[in-house]
């Protein structure tokens, strides 16, 4: 976003959170169902933003329709609080909701919008978190009709998708999604859980947290809601499996900056070709640095 | 800009909350907490009387159908919802009363869509004591235990019909003063106790 550009507020007499109340009402609506039918996808009437659909639209409508004067928000993308995603929505956030704070620390947030990462802490029952949703259905890749798809979704009926990961299996010993990883809900929905890491799949299971998704291109919301089963689908025989951050002696990789072992970590290529690895979780990463940094000064 | 008018009168102020986009927002997020975590009581933060006003306000426009067959609604309220009326077997939020057990069936919604079964908002004598309730379900940390008073049996024999088959299923919201719990149609209820 242009750091100069102010919305017209006077002239436009925008409400509260950049939405009409109608448009919120009807996210409110929906987002009671979709709690009530955990896991289904819940279509409502997706609004126009001021940016492209793709970019957040979905989980930034459920933000600014749930938002008021005493949360306190923190956005991140990919981990990051800086990254420019993240900055611009809770840009958009600090214009059109005055009253607001934004936060970078997960612990000081009521309400956390993401792209493609839960944090590393546990969230509480106080927070919420959205998730901002490009691709909703899991059955989209074996089922073209979504009339269709529908009538598996409510019959729970993923046989052609358990198909799909056997023969991952038996083509590539190893079921090939890295991301985006199909988890049923409560015994029912499977979901499309956004492109989070496999690594971050089990903290959906039974969350304190309530977390919504929001897809706002395909006009879709739908939620996990706290304590709730959401379980990877699998076979009983080759079980679910999180990213591997072992390095060739089976050590777990440190982050390069903040020594964590802990975290979800991604992997930086330098000009060179070497490789060297830090924590994606950004807020995550600089408190571990500055409980380590207190340690050193203590000893020291 | 136009400067707003502010009565300062604070029986007006009571009145005129309800329609204040931000009390909605705060009331939204108390509603969502209810959902999120079935038995949990929550308040509103409305006037005693206004807490079905409240919620009603926060959940129900123009866009949507409102049945109020035992006229709980006053002709002001209703007017400014702006709700289409319609019966409760066709509407999507149903206003009702704990000691009427409902001879009606609310819309249940379809296997594809799920979402079309109804809300019903039944007005009680009071929460967090009477008949003991046993929850279980999602949202529920294990077990919660919740105590309705002026629900009438009949009205849980109807519950567990409209949501046999999940998942279609009916949505229920209690209202006693200035306090509301959620049972949203995942939640599993052992009734305990006398009435």
């Amino acid at each position: 976003m242009n750091p100069g550009y102010e919305l017209p507020q006077d002239e436009a007499g925008y409400s509260f959170g950049f939405l009409d109340e109608f448009a919120k009402r009807e996210i409110r609506r929906t987002l009671l169902k979709a709690i009530s039918i955990p896991g289904y996808q819940t279509p409502y009437a997706s609004r126009e933003m001021p940016m492209g659909r793709g970019f957040g639209t979905g989980g930034l409508q459920l933000t600014l329709s749930l938002i008021g004067p005493g949360d306190t928000l923190k956005v991140i993308d990919q981990g990051a609080d800086d990254s420019v995603n993240a900055v611009n929505l809770r840009h958009f956030v600090e214009l059109t909701c005055p009253g607001v704070d934004t936060t970078e620390r997960t612990h000081e947030a009521t309400l956390i919008q993401s792209r493609h990462r839960i944090p590393e802490r546990a969230l509480t029952e106080q927070q919420v978190l959205v998730l901002q949703v490009p691709y909703p259905d899991p059955l989209v890749i074996v089922e073209p009709s979504e009339a269709r798809r529908k009538v598996m979704h409510g019959e729970g009926d993923y046989s052609r998708l358990l198909t799909k990961l056997y023969e991952d299996i038996v083509q590539f010993d190893e079921i090939t999604i890295s991301h985006r990883y199909p988890t049923r809900i409560n015994g029912h929905y499977v979901i499309d859980p956004s492109p989070i890491p496999r690594y971050d799949v089990p903290r959906l299971h039974q969350s304190r947290a309530l977390v919504l998704l929001g897809a706002g291109r395909e006009k879709k919301i739908y939620a996990v809601p706290p304590y709730t089963d959401a379980m990877p689908l699998v076979f009983d025989d080759v079980p679910f499996r999180i990213e591997d951050f072992r390095d060739g002696q089976g050590h777990r990789r440190a982050c390069s900056r903040c020594g964590a072992t802990d975290s979800f970590l991604d992997e930086m290529i330098a000009d060179d070709g070497s490789k060297t690895w830090q924590c994606s979780d950004s807020d995550y990463c600089n408190e571990t640095l500055a409980t380590r940094t207190a340690q050193i000064e203590v000893t020291a | 800009m136009h400067e707003a008018r502010v009565n300062t009168n604070s029986t007006d102020q009571h009145a005129i909350q309800p329609w204040q986009p931000l009390a909605q927002q705060a009331a939204f997020r108390h509603v969502l907490e209810a959902f999120s975590y079935p038995g949990r009581v929550v308040s509103l933060g409305a006037a005693p009387n206004d807490t079905l006003t409240m919620l009603l306000a926060t959940l129900v426009d123009a866009g949507v159908t409102l049945a109020d067959p035992l006229n709980q609604v006053s002709a002001d309220d209703r007017r400014r919802l702006d709700a289409q009326l319609a019966l409760p077997d066709r509407a999507q939020f149903v206003v009702s009363q704990g000691a009427h057990v409902p001879d009606y069936q609310p819309v249940l919604g379809t296997l594809e869509s799920p979402e079309h079964g109804a809300t019903v908002i039944v007005c009680v004598e009071s929460l967090g004591e009477g008949a003991r309730l046993d929850l279980t379900g999602p949202g529920i940390d294990g077990e919660t235990t919740l105590h309705v008073a002026g629900m009438a049996p009949g009205w849980w024999i109807q519950r567990s019909r409209w949501n046999t088959s999940f998942p279609m299923g009916v949505d229920l919201i209690l209202v006693a003063g200035r306090r509301l719990v959620a049972l949203p149609r995942t939640t599993r209820i052992q009734v305990k106790g006398a009435h």
